[in-house]
């Protein structure tokens, strides 16, 4: 799959995480700011990296930008930025 | 929960609680050519009406923001609430790179919210967000591979162009002789008489002739100064300062080093206070990188009158076209000519010709 | 009533694009937790919203709580999407906005079924509730409490959007609402299923939220929507059953039981038949007590 438009989703809210995805054609980059970037860093960028791989997408342009949240939150808004960018006219249920 | 909810500018009682909040905050709500730029504005409301706190966004620039802690529940909260919406009303535009102007003491929530610095003056900042960066930016340059292999003189010159001149040519002319390679910028707000699409387009058919320059758009980073928000700032000589600054800034923090420059070229401006302000800051700033070169302007042929970009719209709006004949190249007079009703009507419809 | 009957004393709403608080949803002890995909989301963000709740009622424990989600209108865009999800994560009931007949509750329930086939649930697993908005959907409240017999958990009054309907708003002392609390109530028990009151906007005013939960606990309703977690132990205190009505209930326990070892079919308690409904009273009013922490490991009310 590829990533169509830029595409923003989270809010910078305390629990959220914001991200925003652009198209890319060198692979997946994923640009982190997080307080628990030392702890949490690895796990954060597996979650978001899973739900790429979930839509076999392999060029995306990543920045995240996490406020504590909770990795349920981090896939959410992962798929909720994905399906803004691929322009899908439905949710993926595979994903969910 | 506090909501971030629309504050119309237009709408008075919404106008007087803006100004009172912003001007207790020591923001310059006075300026109304920057106030016009302004798309959309939100806020938080206090339940009798007062703002909390407020943001704006004028096409891809985010400013007027300002929040107060009073009676706030967390802090910080309602920043990252305006940013937030902000960011999501530009999203659903299309906008996805976006830039902030601010004062010094915010970059750093800014900061934690994924804006990255891009230049920074005493009075204030520039930020900015998405893609594409200037990283981007720069990288596409590069990638053009224009400069050719083992070039080690490499000058700049920045113009405006509106429209192109044997002034602006010269000035050109006298970087290409000195230096292995030149670049071109073509400053791309859309403020002059003629539109950025033409200026760059004028510019590139009056240097063809020179085969070590290469004419290209200045993109979003190398702008006119004068369009730099600085709402946050209350004289207008430190808004000048702040402004001139920051232009300087982002050319030598960034495209110094990415597109190895050695030199920028600059016009002399005898006219325009401005200009020479803008030159002397660059000087100051630049100097200590790279070799800053003022070059004197270029007189017309046959008579001692210098040539101006400001003459010749003159020229255009009193329909006076013979006066500047000598002033512009072939190709930029051809294009006048050609164009003259479409320039004066923008004239007539309220388009500047003075200034830059 | 097909779906069983359980402490619904408190529903509260939680906004569905709101992560802060729907982690936390669990730890205010409501008895029912609605997330909303409805007015508390953004049109823009109706997406974002929808795969939020379903991760969230997927992955968090939210206690006992019964589990509630508001979907978007039957004339919006989102609802089917809506729907789909819900079901999927495996939401207990569907809360349809602005109801106005039952034929409204039938497309709802077509859409649910669907849904559980499609993924391979039990089809009526998953139970519904109607919120009555509109002077409409209150004079047809019968109807609408009587459809989807299977599913129907209750119905609710909404408030602010009934306010606007009729041409009214809203008022310290919530006179407005005195027939549409009548009437939505009426229906409800009539067809045998829960009755919600609405929401109470000012947070501040506890004394007007109290007044409002005595006079509907008074009337009979199973319980109010709230807003803020503040509100909760305000409406638990005002369903703690009283010391008479937990001693009543007991005797009525006790009447039952020794029906059951006489082998006798009827139940009478001091001499008067004790029949179905007030069995169903009694046990409701344990359920509350217990729930109220007025009753001690013997069951029995804990004086003050």
């Amino acid at each position: 799959m590829e990533i169509k438009q830029h595409a923003l989703a989270g809010t910078l809210e305390s629990s959220d995480v914001q991200i925003m995805i652009a198209p890319a054609n060198n692979g997946i980059s994923i640009d982190l700011i997080s307080d628990v970037k030392k702890q949490f860093g690895k796990q954060i960028e597996a979650t978001v990296r899973q739900v790429l791989a979930a839509y076999a997408i392999e060029n995306a342009d990543v920045q995240v930008i996490d406020k504590g949240a909770l990795d349920l939150v981090i896939k959410a808004r992962a798929i909720a930025a994905v399906e803004r960018a691929i322009e899908a006219k439905d949710l993926n249920w595979e994903v969910l | 929960m506090e909501k971030v909810e629309d504050l119309f500018l237009k709408m008075l009682i919404h106008r007087k609680e803006w100004d009172k909040f912003l001007t207790g905050l020591h923001l310059n709500v006075s300026n109304s050519s920057e106030i016009e730029t302004i798309d959309e504005t939100v806020a938080i409301f206090a339940k009798n009406g007062e703002v909390l706190a407020t943001g704006s966004i004028a096409g891809n620039v985010i400013k007027y923001v300002a929040t107060c802690t009073k009676g706030e529940q967390s802090a910080g909260e309602r920043f990252n609430k305006i940013i937030t919406e902000l960011m999501n009303r530009l999203a659903q535009k299309g906008i996805y790179h976006v830039f902030v102007f601010t004062k010094p003491m915010y970059a750093k929530s800014f900061g934690y919210l994924g804006f990255k610095e891009l230049a920074r003056a005493e009075q204030g900042v520039l930020l900015e967000k998405g893609r594409p960066n200037i990283t981007d930016f720069l990288s596409s340059l590069t990638e053009k591979k224009l400069v050719p292999a083992g070039a080690k003189k490499i000058a700049a010159v920045v113009m405006n162009a509106n429209p192109f001149t044997l002034g602006h040519c010269y000035l050109v002319e006298q970087a290409a002789a000195e230096n292995d390679f030149v670049y071109v910028f073509v400053v791309s707000t859309d403020r002059s008489l003629f539109r950025a699409d033409e200026r760059l387009d004028l510019v590139k058919k009056g240097l063809s002739a020179l085969t070590n320059v290469s004419v290209v758009s200045g993109g979003d980073y190398l702008v006119s100064f004068a369009t730099f928000p600085a709402y946050f700032i209350q004289s207008d000589e430190e808004v000048m300062d702040f402004q001139t600054q920051i232009d300087a800034r982002i050319f030598k923090n960034w495209f110094v080093e990415a597109l190895g420059i050695t030199a920028r070229y600059l016009g002399a401006e005898p006219f325009s206070k401005t200009t020479s302000i803008y030159n002397q800051q660059l000087t100051e700033v630049l100097s200590d990188v790279i070799d800053v070169k003022i070059i004197e302007r270029k007189k017309a042929d046959d008579n001692e009158e210098i040539i101006s970009a400001t003459a010749v719209r003159a020229a255009i709006a009193t329909n006076q076209l013979e006066k500047i004949r000598n002033f512009v190249p072939e190709t930029t007079f051809e294009f006048i000519e050609q164009h003259l009703q479409e320039l004066q009507a923008r004239i007539k419809g309220g388009q500047k010709t003075n200034g830059n | 009533m097909a779906v069983a009957e359980r402490l619904r004393r408190t529903m509260m709403f939680v906004p569905g694009n709101n992560p802060a608080m729907i982690k936390d949803a669990g730890i205010f002890e409501a008895d029912s937790i609605m997330f909303d995909l409805e007015d508390a989301v953004s049109l823009a963000e109706k997406d974002a919203a929808r795969v939020l709740v379903y991760e969230a009622v997927k992955n968090i424990d939210f206690g006992g709580a019964e589990l509630v989600v508001r979907i978007n209108g039957l004339d919006t865009p989102f609802w089917q999407k809506d729907v789909r999800a819900m079901v999927k994560a495996g939401i207990e009931v569907i809360r349809a906005p602005k109801v106005e007949t039952a034929a409204m509750m039938e497309e709802l329930e077509v859409e649910i079924e669907k849904a559980e086939k499609e993924f391979g649930i039990e089809v009526g697993t998953t139970h519904v509730m109607a919120a009555l908005e509109s002077a409409l959907g209150v004079m047809n409240a019968l109807e609408i409490a009587r459809s989807c017999p299977e599913r129907m958990m209750g119905i609710a009054l909404s408030g602010m959007d009934y306010r606007v309907d009729m041409k009214t708003k809203s008022y310290p002392d919530e006179g407005e609402l005195y027939f549409a609390r009548n009437m939505v109530l009426h229906a409800a028990r009539a067809a045998g299923v829960a009755a919600f009151d609405t929401v109470f906007g000012n947070v501040d005013d506890e004394e007007g939220f109290v007044k409002g939960v005595e006079l509907i606990h008074q009337l009979g309703f199973d319980g109010k929507s709230v807003i803020n977690p503040r509100q909760i132990p305000l409406v638990n205190k005002v369903y703690a059953p009283t010391k008479k009505e937990v001693v009543h209930a007991q005797q009525v326990m006790e009447a039952i039981e020794e029906a059951k070892q006489k082998g006798s079919g009827v139940i009478s308690l001091n001499g008067q038949m004790v029949d179905r409904p007030i069995v169903l009273q009694a046990e409701r009013v344990l359920m509350l007590a217990k729930a109220a922490n007025v009753l001690d490991e013997g069951g029995n009310y804990i004086e003050k």
